[in-house]
């Protein structure tokens, strides 16, 4: 990497951190690390759910996902998250808002009893800590290869730079780092996006070379028989399942509207998301296809490369620095929001609940901070385990695909059927989740495919045993359910 | 596979895609007034979340109609 470059991307590095830690004199209790003191205005929510949002590894993967399937791979910013995030904000924000928790698993332990918060708050945190052993060794990886350092070293800095404000200033400095880092990830993905299409002489020659050999690459819908994206998948599986789970019920997503200043700016956070959320694909979908007019000779696992071919065959001394930096951006914005999620379902839907319940609230505020170390540690710890049994974190990452179907499932009925009970929630939750398991495990279902059935198995066994059993009292739905809350403005 | 299911023609994603989007839009200007915005610190035209969802809405129909 040259001077230029590497100066570029270590300003960045020392940035970050040092501007993170500012927000640490502004934490004093557990509300304040947590929720960010319950004072985030909406221009921040939406720079931070996007910068959470999007990862190092969708800049790698969604460009790999262009080069090999085309302009498909977009769908998952588009259909697959747009009408999402329009009905988490109109109709699931404003009742978390609302009952004034701090996780979704909390809401729904409200909701439905104590067994589905702790196993929603289990499974959450499990699939964190495999996540985020795979995005430090992302990061460890990335710095490895364009710092030269090894990558021992790079796990620790990478420990370091984000721990630094993560652990002191909690969700207001992880908020706060997370809008420099969102736009920084912009400016880099679109310069390369641009460089990239004016170095072929612009859209439509773009287009006349790819078209001639992948003619479906600029067709969104794919066939019902294509391995990865039938559109049947894409409709049922991701757009009308995954991606509400994804939007509605993901505590990293939605922890940032949980720390509103008030229900509209929770509201606004998310609608406001939506725009860069709708030109995302051209920071990270775009430079696949760009990669594919410029070399169409990466084969079978190299097609991932694409991202990486193109910063290092098309880029000038400067620029490449800056889209090292918005890359490192797009991984550490993701890293520090999972972890102080990680922490926060531990400390309020765990540690809090089940071991000590009567501490002050300056107990809980530590325990906060001891839990982010540890988290770090252990992603520190796992993350070369990554490299020895890929098998496990696939798995482990693509454990996600088996409970979100039925937690959106349970989400849903407990806030809009007042009829929906206890029993119907814990036995939706865990039929879902063994539906799913069965799918995959045992038939090697598509995850998309996995996703829409466990969904309508939960919500099939929610209706049915909640008829089943006696109904919830009406005092205890209050605030929790369409029609027992915000009277006259439903 | 089912037969019927691969023989369905790829603009009939498309045009469910189109009215996924265009009913969220119409849906949202279904919300009353006081819902939009509640909490807000005043009634400002560009405070009714209504017109940002419906703007993206219509580049999504654009964009799916195109490709």
């Amino acid at each position: 990497m040259h001077g230029i470059d590497m100066f570029i991307v270590i300003s960045y590095l020392v940035a970050i951190p040092a501007f993170g830690f500012y927000f640490k004199r502004f934490i004093k209790t557990g509300q304040d690390y947590f929720l960010a003191g319950r004072m985030l205005p909406f221009w921040v929510i939406s720079m931070s759910i996007i910068g959470t949002q999007i990862g190092a590894t969708d800049f790698v993967g969604a460009a790999g996902g262009a080069y090999r399937f085309g302009i498909a791979q977009a769908h998952f910013e588009w259909i697959g998250a747009l009408p999402a995030m329009m009905i988490s904000a109109l109709l699931f924000i404003p009742y978390y808002w609302k009952a004034g928790v701090y996780t979704v698993p909390e809401f729904l332990g409200k909701r439905y009893n104590l067994t589905v918060r702790i196993m929603l708050a289990i499974l959450w945190v499990f699939w964190m800590i495999f996540f985020l052993g795979v995005l430090f060794w992302t990061a460890g990886l990335m710095l490895n290869e364009y710092l030269g350092l090894p990558i021992w070293l790079c796990l620790v800095a990478t420990a370091l730079i984000v721990g630094i404000y993560t652990i002191t200033g909690g969700l207001a400095a992880v908020a706060m780092t997370d809008v420099i880092q969102t736009v920084v990830m912009f400016i880099g993905g679109i310069a390369l996006s641009a460089l990239g299409v004016w170095a072929l002489g612009g859209w439509t020659p773009m287009v006349e070379k790819i078209i001639p050999t992948n003619p479906q690459h600029f067709h969104l819908f794919l066939p019902v028989d294509h391995d990865t994206y039938p559109w049947t998948g894409v409709l049922f599986g991701l757009a009308f399942v995954m991606s509400p789970a994804w939007w509605c019920c993901n505590q990293a997503m939605i922890q940032r509207a949980l720390g509103a200043r008030s229900e509209w700016d929770a509201k606004a956070g998310m609608v406001f998301a939506m725009f860069p959320k709708m030109l995302i694909p051209f920071v990270t979908v775009l430079p696949g296809l760009i990669a594919l007019a410029m070399n169409p000779n990466l084969l079978g696992a190299n097609m991932d490369k694409a991202f990486p071919w193109l910063i290092k065959n098309l880029l000038p001394t400067g620029l490449a620095g800056l889209v090292f930096a918005s890359f490192m951006a797009a991984l550490i914005s993701s890293v520090d929001s999972i972890l102080n999620s990680t922490a926060t379902l531990l400390t309020r839907d765990i540690y809090q609940r089940l071991f000590v319940r009567d501490k002050p609230d300056k107990h809980y505020l530590d325990v906060g901070r001891i839990l982010t170390l540890v988290f770090i540690i252990l992603a520190i710890i796992l993350a070369p385990l990554t490299k020895l049994f890929p098998g496990i974190f696939v798995a482990g990452a693509t454990m996600l695909s088996l409970f979100q179907g039925p937690t959106f499932g349970i989400t849903l009925l407990g806030i809009y059927w007042k009829r929906a009970t206890r029993w119907g929630g814990m036995f939706g939750l865990i039929g879902g989740v063994i539906c799913s398991s069965i799918l995959f495990w045992g038939l090697h279902w598509k995850f998309l495919d996995i996703a829409w059935w466990s969904f309508m198995t939960s919500v099939i066994l929610n209706i049915v045993i909640s008829l089943l059993t006696p109904a919830e009292p009406v005092e205890k739905l209050k605030n929790l359910v369409y029609g027992l809350v915000m009277t006259g403005d439903e | 596979m089912a037969e019927w299911l691969a023989n369905i023609p790829l603009y009939v994603p498309k045009i469910i895609a189109v009215l996924v989007f265009a009913g969220g839009m119409i849906w949202t200007w279904r919300r009353p007034k006081s819902f939009i915005y509640k909490d807000a610190p005043d009634h400002k035209r560009w405070r009714d979340l209504r017109i940002w969802i419906t703007f993206v809405m219509i580049c999504q129909i654009a964009v799916y109609l195109y490709f």
